[in-house]
């Protein structure tokens, strides 16, 4: 019987090196690549998934996009046991956590289900390296959040002219992604703006309310804040509210990260100076491309690093830069 | 005064002048609690920074325009509470009714000029929450579904209902009008807190004036006994979730003019704070006592100590701690008034 299994997966594996070498035989077989983004209910995984069906036409391939409503692991991973159940071909996931998900993903891997992550990853991020917990999976694909962060730090320090005190306004520590913004903001300042002074950092639990009245009171006690980095769409929407409030509007930058529509229009109204918009559909696109030439036994690569666009008042009309919007 | 004050004034010659004292200030402790955080911020204030925190116009706004959201919540709140019901869909009718009031007031825009196209955002905003409370008020009284049971699963529909509409992103509104009254000023006061306070005046004088305010409190005395006395529990139960879901309508289409966007998780962090600030108002969550006045101090007691954390640099995380005190004091008050003022 063993035996037997084993012969079967031989003559699979060859099938699948066929298809491969002859792309349009794909057909013969359908794969199916399930995609589970870190919540359903957010504009960032909605274009990733416009991205990802975008390559599985190209391909051939069918598309599962299911997750949970909240970006918490206790709530997807009942959804990636249910995907594994299903025996998709592959599995693209953005993790919500580095260490809980690890566990789960193992039995997707025990279940012969190569794995991708997208956005997130668990781990350490790199991958197959022979180190152990969390290196499994086959690929990291997501922007460079450290990158992003101090990309925002340069856009912000040049908006204010290179000296002033800012803050970061953020949701809650623990969550990779906003914590390497953070980083990569704080990092570049450091490095090359010694004249910008950075506040304490204000967590609002991604209540605009607690952003905005947050950002209300800094300014109370230092009147000469000069900017303020939104580290995801919450935390800006918020930020940008509180400046209005307090009529510092033009005065106090604000750098928002993300560009959803509602951001997209506060910077054509001048609410929000700037908006450094990741490239979600790229990384859906490449992590269905990824897996589909893993299954079909070409080599990929373990980290992909998607790009950036740096948007504000002067290009947000020029179509190559509202490409970038997300869509809803 | 309330119908609740009165019942209690009728068991007052039993008792000595000291414990009537005791009472009287217990039932005022939200605003104790108000004064003796502004002291706290004030004095901390002055001697680290040599900065007046109190009479500084500009902190008072900040505080205000913070209290607004669930201080709108919590007005609802406050009478399903004193009913001895809760109501936990609050936070995503807010989030509905955001994202509705976003798209029609863009809708309308298409045709109609800014003006009547934001009134159109707005009633619909109001209307579409009528909805869930109508359902919450059905469930409770016709179904005898437990409230908290029945408003948690029109949380969930409210929530799905409300991210479906908005595609799961924020939905921006571009109206100037909309704006306005979101962000402008009238006399210097930001009109989204003179709406508050209109709106408080009117919650206060039907709790405390009217026969729908006596029959909230006898509902949550004892819902026999109000059966007995010939209140239409059922009809009366039906009204205050709608009235409950109305709050958080108006919330919600504040929120989306404030901000120029509808969001359907708005409304989602201010749950917890819209129910805190009812309790540290002095509403027991057995039913039966509660004021909007008590409401609105507890509300501001949130905001104060969220805004003065910040402004004295304290760990964020403190807030979260102080929060919680003020609550566990707030509840041992009223046990302790309790006892001594023999109340039920």
């Amino acid at each position: 019987m063993k035996k037997l299994s084993r012969a079967l997966a031989a003559v699979a594996v060859g099938a699948a090196v066929l298809a491969g070498s002859v792309a349009a035989q794909a057909q013969d077989k359908k794969f199916t690549i399930a995609l589970i983004p870190g919540l359903t209910t957010d504009g960032f995984y909605i274009t990733m998934r416009r991205g990802a069906e975008a390559a599985a036409k190209a391909v051939g391939a069918e598309l599962v996009f299911q997750g949970a409503p909240e970006f918490n692991p206790v709530l997807q991973v009942p959804v990636l046991d249910a995907i594994i159940a299903r025996k998709p071909d592959a599995i693209l996931i953005a993790p919500t956590d580095k260490v809980q998900l690890v566990e789960p993903l193992k039995k997707a891997v025990d279940a012969g289900i190569p794995v991708i992550t997208v956005d997130t990853f668990i781990g350490s991020g790199k991958y197959q390296t022979g180190a152990g917990d969390g290196d499994f999976p086959l690929s990291y694909i997501a922007s460079d959040n450290v990158l992003g962060g101090r990309i925002a730090a340069r856009a912000l320090a040049n908006a204010v002219g290179g000296k002033g005190k800012v803050y970061v306004s953020n949701v809650k520590p623990g969550i990779s992604t906003t914590d390497q913004r953070e980083e990569g903001f704080k990092d570049e300042l450091k490095a090359n703006f010694p004249d910008i002074a950075v506040l304490d950092t204000q967590f609002n639990d991604n209540d605009a309310n607690k952003a905005a009245t947050q950002l209300q009171s800094v300014i109370a006690r230092n009147p000469d804040l000069v900017g303020v980095f939104g580290a995801n769409l919450f935390s800006a929407l918020g930020a940008a509210n509180g400046v209005q409030q307090a009529g510092q509007s033009g005065k106090i930058k604000v750098v928002a990260f993300d560009a959803p529509p509602s951001i997209a229009d506060n910077i054509k109204t001048g609410l929000v100076d700037i908006a450094i918009a990741q490239h979600p559909a790229e990384i859906g696109y490449y992590g269905v491309i990824s897996a589909f030439a893993h299954l079909t036994g070409q080599s990929i690569p373990v980290a992909i690093g998607t790009g950036f666009t740096v948007m504000d008042k002067t290009n947000i009309d020029k179509p190559e830069i509202a490409q970038f919007i997300y869509k809803d | 005064m309330s119908a609740h004050t009165s019942t209690k004034s009728v068991a007052d010659p039993k008792q000595s002048r000291s414990k009537q004292l005791i009472v009287r200030i217990a039932d005022m402790r939200a605003w104790l609690f108000l004064v003796l955080l502004l002291v706290f911020f004030e004095t901390w204030s002055r001697i680290s920074y040599g900065q007046t925190f109190v009479f500084a116009a500009y902190n008072a706004q900040s505080i205000a325009i913070f209290a607004v959201a669930p201080l709108l919540l919590a007005l609802g709140s406050t009478f399903v509470i004193i009913s001895g019901g809760i109501d936990l869909s609050v936070g995503f009718i807010m989030g509905l009714s955001a994202v509705v009031a976003a798209h029609a007031t863009n809708m309308a825009g298409v045709s109609l000029s800014p003006f009547p196209a934001m009134l159109v955002g707005i009633i619909a905003g109001l209307v579409i929450s009528l909805g869930p409370g109508a359902v919450n008020g059905w469930l409770i009284s016709k179904l005898k579904v437990p409230p908290f049971i029945g408003t948690l699963g029109m949380f969930g529909v409210a929530r799905g209902v409300a991210f479906l509409l908005a595609g799961g992103t924020t939905v921006p509104v571009s109206n100037s009008w909309f704006a306005a009254l979101g962000n402008g000023r009238f006399l210097g006061i930001p009109i989204i807190v003179i709406i508050a306070v209109l709106f408080v005046l009117l919650m206060h004088y039907v709790l405390s004036q009217t026969r729908f305010g006596q029959h909230t409190y006898a509902i949550g005395a004892s819902e026999q006994a109000a059966l007995r006395a010939g209140i239409n529990v059922g009809r009366h139960t039906r009204r205050l979730y709608l009235l409950s879901a109305f709050c958080a309508g108006l919330g919600g289409v504040l929120y989306a003019a404030r901000f120029t966007a509808g969001a359907a998780q708005a409304g989602e962090p201010l749950l917890l704070d819209s129910i805190a600030a009812v309790v540290i108002g002095g509403a027991s969550l057995f039913g039966g006592s509660g004021t909007i006045l008590g409401t609105v101090a507890g509300a501001l007691v949130i905001a104060v100590i969220q805004y003065g954390l910040v402004f004295i640099n304290v760990e964020p995380f403190w807030q979260f701690v102080a929060v919680g005190v003020v609550i566990i004091i707030s509840v041992l008050v009223d046990q302790t008034q309790r006892k001594l003022g023999g109340d039920r």
